[in-house]
């Protein structure tokens, strides 16, 4: 296994987790939701619907404490969606129902010319990420000492989809390296800012997503133009950082294993063992349970069996690959931290 | 520490009740597969979402003729699961606002798609039989399209080979049930897409999968 277990005494979910993403000795591996595990039910039960829920600090608070209070995840994630700091940053937002995700307008891009990029001046403090650092501080009070408050900022990558629109930044990429190189180092400083300010709310450890996903970009692209960048990210944001890229990954493993970033959550699409090979403790991993077709689509049982693989692979964090869809089912959810304590349980009895 | 409780296992959401509040609205089974009981249950603690789950399990009462045990579940006189059924009881419920008239729907309709005027006669033991108001290729045709509609909307079986004829592999009559779903055995793809377009909704797709 990736991460030692039997010489631990107990640890509460914060020391669990922040081991683990040192591969340090754990009592047991801790669940993890480096993303969303918000659904329309648990939004009824603390009365936190979407699209407030991502707006008002309480309710932000108040739902994701129930992925600790109600699923029993070692973790708290508020930052439910991608799309904070680019409210902040002046993207169109299309915040939907307590249904569906808010996204941002990406066909009315707010910038056409690197030279246009400009990090407002009040960008910490927008309703929109003013919401998540205060929703960090009120979770950080109540609940700071027994499970890990994980933060999200957004990575230069993704925040270049929402400024320009995916097709004219990926024909930058292709048409002019020098220019999409620019774009992303002046990005990059509203990353640092929103994860430095989470930090100083209390976040112990942040999700930094970059959409360089497997269907569009390859692993030559995330060489030539994130690797460096995430490196960087680990020496100005000084905490545990959890990078999240979509899709089928392994072609960049190797790549993103070099960055120095404290894990990886990686996409079902990857297999625990083959990820695992490539990355070899050099980071850990963190996921990958399916989000359509098991968490969504299946029972309990189902869930239980990528549980497993994922123990059985070494795998150091687990939980869900993505956010997950609104509508999963409570009692999938519930399945993964019974079935990581299940599976200690069965192998403490056969060692 | 948690307010959630095992209550079953979910079937069946209405995500955004559009008759009170948005609330969320979930269909759980419990007990044995082939005799379950059913559970119409919200998370919400908002005043009158109680009352707004009671009008749904009463409706469901009358326009699928489910019964409810003492402590407030539903299942079919029967005891049969038909879960199908059951799910779509419950979605044609919650589309009931608690004004409108909650009774068993007629075992006849118009099928807008031929002008013809369908019947379902039932003929006990559970069986059903698929009738037009005109003759000929198209009303054939349209008569076995519905009896293939509630075959798949009801989990029916064929009877004997008829086109027509379908019947519950309980053994039991349901009149109401058939009330229900013959409304939609007309068109079985437009429930399909229907039901494709809710389970969309509310995954978070990555920028690049974004319009």
């Amino acid at each position: 296994m990736g991460t030692e277990q039997q010489t631990v005494g107990p640890m509460t979910g914060k020391e669990r987790v922040l081991a683990a993403l040192k591969r340090e000795p754990v009592d047991r591996t801790p669940t993890c939701n480096p993303t969303s595990v918000a659904t329309v039910e648990l939004m009824d039960l603390v009365d936190a619907p979407f699209p407030e829920a991502n707006r008002q600090p309480e309710l932000m608070a108040r739902l994701a404490a129930t992925g600790y209070t109600e699923l029993g995840f070692d973790t708290i994630m508020p930052v439910f969606t991608i799309i904070q700091e680019s409210s902040a940053l002046g993207c169109k937002i299309q915040w939907e129902q307590k249904d569906n995700w808010p996204t941002v307008r990406m066909r009315e891009p707010i910038w056409e010319d690197v030279d246009e990029i400009k990090i407002p001046s009040d960008f910490l403090t927008h309703q929109d990420t003013k919401c998540v650092l205060d929703a960090i501080k009120i979770l950080k009070k109540e609940y700071g000492d027994d499970v890990a408050i994980i933060g999200k900022t957004m990575g230069p990558w993704s925040q270049a989809y929402h400024c320009f629109g995916v097709e004219p930044f990926l024909l930058l990429s292709l048409d002019d390296p020098g220019q999409t190189k620019l774009a992303l180092d002046r990005l990059k400083e509203a990353t640092i800012e929103f994860g430095v300010a989470q930090i100083e709310a209390g976040a112990d450890a942040l999700t930094l997503p970059d959409h360089a996903t497997g269907d569009l970009v390859s692993g030559e692209y995330y060489e030539r133009y994130l690797r460096d960048m995430h490196t960087e990210f680990v020496d100005r944001i000084p905490i545990p950082l959890i990078l999240h890229i979509c899709g089928r990954t392994v072609d960049r493993m190797e790549y993103i294993a070099q960055t120095g970033m404290a894990a990886f959550h990686y996409d079902s699409k990857n297999e625990p063992g083959e990820s695992m090979e490539v990355v070899k403790e050099r980071i850990s991993l963190v996921g990958n349970i399916n989000n359509p077709e098991t968490l969504f689509s299946k029972g309990p049982e189902d869930v239980r069996g990528e549980v497993y693989k994922n123990l059985e692979s070494g795998v150091q964090l687990v939980g869900p690959e993505c956010a997950i869809p609104l509508q999963t089912a409570i009692e999938n959810l519930k399945e993964i931290p019974k079935a990581v304590q299940d599976w200690h349980k069965e192998h403490a009895r056969l060692n | 520490m948690g307010q959630t409780v095992d209550i079953g296992k979910r079937i069946e959401l209405v995500p955004m009740d559009p008759h009170f509040h948005d609330i969320t609205i979930a269909l759980y089974q419990q007990g044995p597969e082939e005799s379950p009981l059913f559970l119409v249950h919200t998370y919400s603690q908002i005043e009158g979402a109680q009352e707004r789950i009671q009008f749904a399990i009463e409706a469901m009462t009358h326009i699928g003729n489910m019964v409810m045990t003492a402590n407030g579940m539903l299942q079919f006189p029967c005891g049969s699961g038909h879960q199908l059924a059951c799910r779509r009881t419950f979605l044609e419920s919650c589309k009931l606002a608690p004004s409108d008239s909650v009774e068993p729907r007629p075992l006849q309709i118009l099928d807008k798609k031929s002008g013809l005027t369908i019947t379902v006669d039932s003929l006990g033991e559970g069986i059903y039989q698929v009738k037009a108001d005109g003759k000929g290729r198209r009303a054939d045709r349209r008569i076995s399209a519905i009896a293939g509609g509630l075959m798949k909307l009801g989990e029916m079986e064929e009877v004997d080979g008829t086109l027509d004829t379908v019947a519950f592999p309980c053994g039991d009559s349901h009149d109401a049930l058939v009330g229900l779903l013959l409304v939609r055995a007309p068109n079985v793809r437009a429930i399909v897409r229907e039901q494709e377009m809710a389970a969309s909704r509310g995954v978070l797709a990555a920028p690049s999968q974004q319009n």
